[in-house]
């Protein structure tokens, strides 16, 4: 097979969470503390365009993921742009980048900031299985089961709470007459938060008596079935990724 | 760590000497106070009707109650030869394993195999030994090798009680408890689980609590029976007992298996099987014994049951009447989900009640959503006015403080704001809920909470079709044939209901059509008496013949 194929083929999802968490966090660490745009810039692109090609998420979700990213972005920018005075590092920072005022420029490296660094998040979340990556801490990193199977449960909250979501707007659609829009709209968004926190404090307490009822110690011996096995590509991935930033910030 | 248990008792694996329990803030107890023993080896069937204490009860056993949920236990609870309450739960589990009522609660939220893995893991076995007993339960539960890397939380109810299942048994423990293990499994798949959950293994003594006494009866032991004050009742081997105590279980709203019925029936005349009937197989084979005089007389003991097995409303064929929803060649699928059933041709009328069948997973919550007009089709076209529906688990749609607050919301469509306080008390007075007025939706017990979604569905008015979602499921003999009757109401009052059932009785006895889902289409539409009749049909699409169908064939042979 060439190495076309085995990039074809490849997928982020096969790597082992443990040194992807790792690539990711280092690469996190350098968009917080490299102040330049152009740095920022290249992150979102390649966490982009890592996601298109080797986890087959759609353009569109992508774009999408980045929206509640940019929002947050906005508001650093306005903040630098109004109130420049206060951010006298950042400014000093951004006097190298090529951009118009110390004030606009610093405000669009934070607001590219903000989205490099949802984006290389959403890459870690997106590839990851969250049971796997349970199991591969409480393995190769000794985390407590009781620790680990409550991180798996707050992970499985979000597409948890998801579904529920759906299940209580569609019976708001019918009493309402009619069949729920796609996207909820801001006042149905809101009105879904406190059935939403009831529904989450339920799934946590059922989980942790399903979890008590079935032998959940945290003490003695445990077999870790299916943990992720570290394979010669998660070096190659970690290897290139960690070469590829050495590049970026030489 | 614990210590090692003492050696097993000759005689029993568990006893409640005494046992009462009551949860904080409340007048009463929950349960209680109960003696009962469990025997080693023995299949103890546990009946009561809702809000007993069946499932407070088995919690005591493990320590769940009071360790994890709180509650004040009196008496004395043994497991195995020590106090329950010497160990946590998590210790017992190695010993005893908990099958809950909800599946949601034994599961975890984990994929299928790592589901049914977790208690092996917890207990520390050997990798391989866990692979092959994962495997072994998938395989004896009947779970498809596709689902192995699915999040449990994807499937359908019934595919995730099959999942409860396979956890619960592939711990192979000493001792089972199971609480309604088949309220939502299609009739094949709940054979099947019967069967396996009462094959005898030596040592493995199994307490377990169930609405679907059909098929498991007999191979049930002893059966205790807790009454609605939280005492036991009645206790002893099951034909015996459902024989001498027929009254006060009907009057309890317990179940009661038919061949107890049939023997009942058969009683009034003087026919009755000298031992009391074990199951429909004894009954019938009483019945083919019978002389001539026997025969009509036993013939005219069953006549009011078999006029309560079919509809009642007299026959009207569809093209006479309104007809309410008709889809054309639709494309279903869930909200935001992919497409499910394809091509569906399929009409409802006014007054109707259409059956929905098929296996767990088939896609019947789907097509039920489709008819209703709450989900969009992919394909196709819907024509009618939207409908409303019964959502299996019934606090999807209760968005109200209380009780009353719900029934006025749903009157609000109609009439004046000054009106509703009176209307609202008519409504929850023809319900059964009138002193539950002023609790909260999530406060009422699982026949309430049925009984309030439909309440709320039909007091505005406004919906001329119904989709009910199970809606017998969790309920006791009283509280369903309440429903049946109230259900039977909506149809002669004129509306049309799509009812989503694995209870194949109760489709005999409510629907006149029915149409089987499955293989991603509608297998068949017919009259229920065809699609009864057809048991390669049933079998294709994971269904089995009513159980009152053996009645009916001998009733047919033995008329005059």
């Amino acid at each position: 097979m060439s190495l076309s194929d085995h990039l074809w083929q490849f997928r982020l999802s096969q790597l082992h969470p443990l040194p992807k968490l790792i690539v990711c966090l280092i690469w996190l660490v350098a968009a917080i503390v490299v102040f330049d745009a152009r740095f920022q810039l290249f992150t979102i692109v390649l966490a982009a365009a890592a996601l298109v090609l080797f986890n087959r998420s759609s353009l569109w979700l992508v774009l999408g993921l980045m929206i509640p990213f940019a929002l947050f972005g906005v508001g650093f920018l306005t903040t630098s742009i109004l109130f420049r005075d206060g951010s006298d590092f950042a400014g000093k920072m951004a006097a190298e980048a090529p951009f118009v005022s110390e004030g606009v420029s610093a405000g669009i490296v934070l607001f590219l900031r903000a989205i490099a660094c949802g984006m290389v998040s959403a890459l870690f979340t997106l590839t990851t299985d969250p049971g796997d990556l349970v199991k591969a801490l409480m393995k190769d990193w000794r985390l407590s089961p009781r620790i680990g199977y409550a991180l798996f449960s707050a992970l499985n909250l979000v597409p948890d709470l998801a579904s529920e979501a759906q299940q209580i707007r569609l019976a708001r659609a019918m009493k309402r007459g009619g069949s729920p829009r796609r996207i909820p709209g801001l006042i149905e968004g809101f009105s879904l938060m406190l059935p939403l926190l009831a529904f989450a404090i339920r799934r946590a307490s059922r989980a942790a008596i399903a979890m008590e009822a079935r032998g959940l110690t945290g003490q003695g011996r445990r077999t870790i079935l299916g943990a992720p096995v570290p394979a010669l590509r998660d070096a190659v991935f970690a290897g290139s990724a960690l070469a590829l930033l050495a590049c970026m910030l030489r | 760590m614990p210590g090692a248990l003492p050696a097993p008792d000759p005689d029993h694996v568990a006893a409640w000497r005494g046992v009462t329990v009551r949860y904080p803030h409340q007048k009463r107890d929950a349960v209680g106070p109960v003696t009962l023993e469990l025997e080693t080896g023995e299949h103890l069937l546990l009946l009561g009707p809702s809000g007993a204490g069946k499932s407070t009860l088995l919690d005591t056993l493990t320590g769940l109650v009071p360790h994890v949920i709180p509650a004040a236990v009196g008496g004395a609870v043994v497991a195995l030869g020590v106090a329950a309450g010497s160990r946590s739960p998590a210790e017992w589990a190695q010993h005893i394993a908990r099958h809950f009522q909800d599946a949601d609660q034994t599961l975890c939220g984990m994929r299928v195999d790592d589901e049914i893995a977790f208690a092996l893991e917890n207990q520390g076995l050997a990798a391989e030994t866990i692979r092959t007993r994962v495997a072994a339960a998938m395989r004896d539960v009947g779970i498809d090798e596709a689902w192995r890397g699915r999040r449990t939380t994807t499937l359908s109810g019934g595919e995730r009680q099959l999942v409860a299942l396979a956890a619960t048994l592939a711990q192979a423990s000493r001792v089972l408890l199971v609480d309604e293990p088949t309220s939502h499994l299609a009739p094949l798949a709940a054979n099947r689980l019967h069967r396996l959950l009462m094959t005898r293994q030596p040592g493995r003594s199994v307490l377990i609590v169930d609405h679907r006494l059909d098929g498991l009866i007999a191979a049930i032991d002893r059966v205790a029976v807790l009454g609605s004050d939280g005492g036991i009742v009645a206790e002893g081997p099951p034909a015996a007992l459902f024989r001498a105590h027929a009254d006060r279980l009907d009057a309890a709203g317990v179940w009661r298996p038919l061949a107890s019925h049939l023997d009942t029936a058969l009683a009034t005349r003087g026919v009755a099987p000298p031992q009391p009937p074990a199951s429909i197989d004894d009954v019938m084979g009483h019945l083919a014994g019978l002389g001539h005089a026997d025969r009509a007389m036993a013939r005219q003991a069953l006549t009011p049951l078999v006029t309560a097995a079919l509809p009642r409303a007299p026959i009207a064929g569809p093209p006479d009447r309104e007809i309410i929803v008709q889809l054309s060649a639709a494309d279903c699928a869930p909200f935001l989900g992919p497409v499910v059933l394809r091509n569906v041709d399929l009409t409802i009328a006014r007054g109707e009640i259409l059956g929905i069948l098929g296996a767990n997973g088939a896609g019947k919550s789907t097509l039920g959503l489709s008819l209703a007009g709450l989900v969009r089709l992919k394909g196709g076209a819907r024509e009618g006015k939207p409908g409303g529906v019964a959502f299996q688990n019934p606090e999807n749609q209760f968005v109200s403080g209380s009780v009353r607050e719900e029934i006025e919301a749903a009157l609000a469509v109609r009439g004046t704001e000054a009106a509703r306080p009176e209307a609202g008390d008519k409504v929850l007075a023809g319900w059964g809920l009138g002193h539950a007025a002023s609790q909260h939706p999530f406060e009422l017990s699982h026949g309430q909470k049925r009984r309030l979604a439909l309440a709320t569905l039909t007091a505005g008015g406004r919906w001329p079709l119904l989709v009910l979602d199970e809606p017998m499921a969790g309920l006791d003999a009283a509280a369903a044939a309440d429903l049946a009757l109230q259900i039977e109401a909506l149809a002669a009052s004129g509306h049309a209901l799509a009812l989503i059932t694995h209870d194949m009785d109760l489709a005999l006895r409510l629907c006149r059509r029915c149409v089987v889902v499955g293989e991603g289409t509608i297998l068949a539409d017919a009259s229920t008496a065809k699609v009864m009749a057809n048991p390669a049909l049933l079998a294709r699409a994971g269904l089995a013949p009513p159980v009152f169908k053996p009645v009916l064939d001998w009733f047919s042979e033995a008329a005059p």
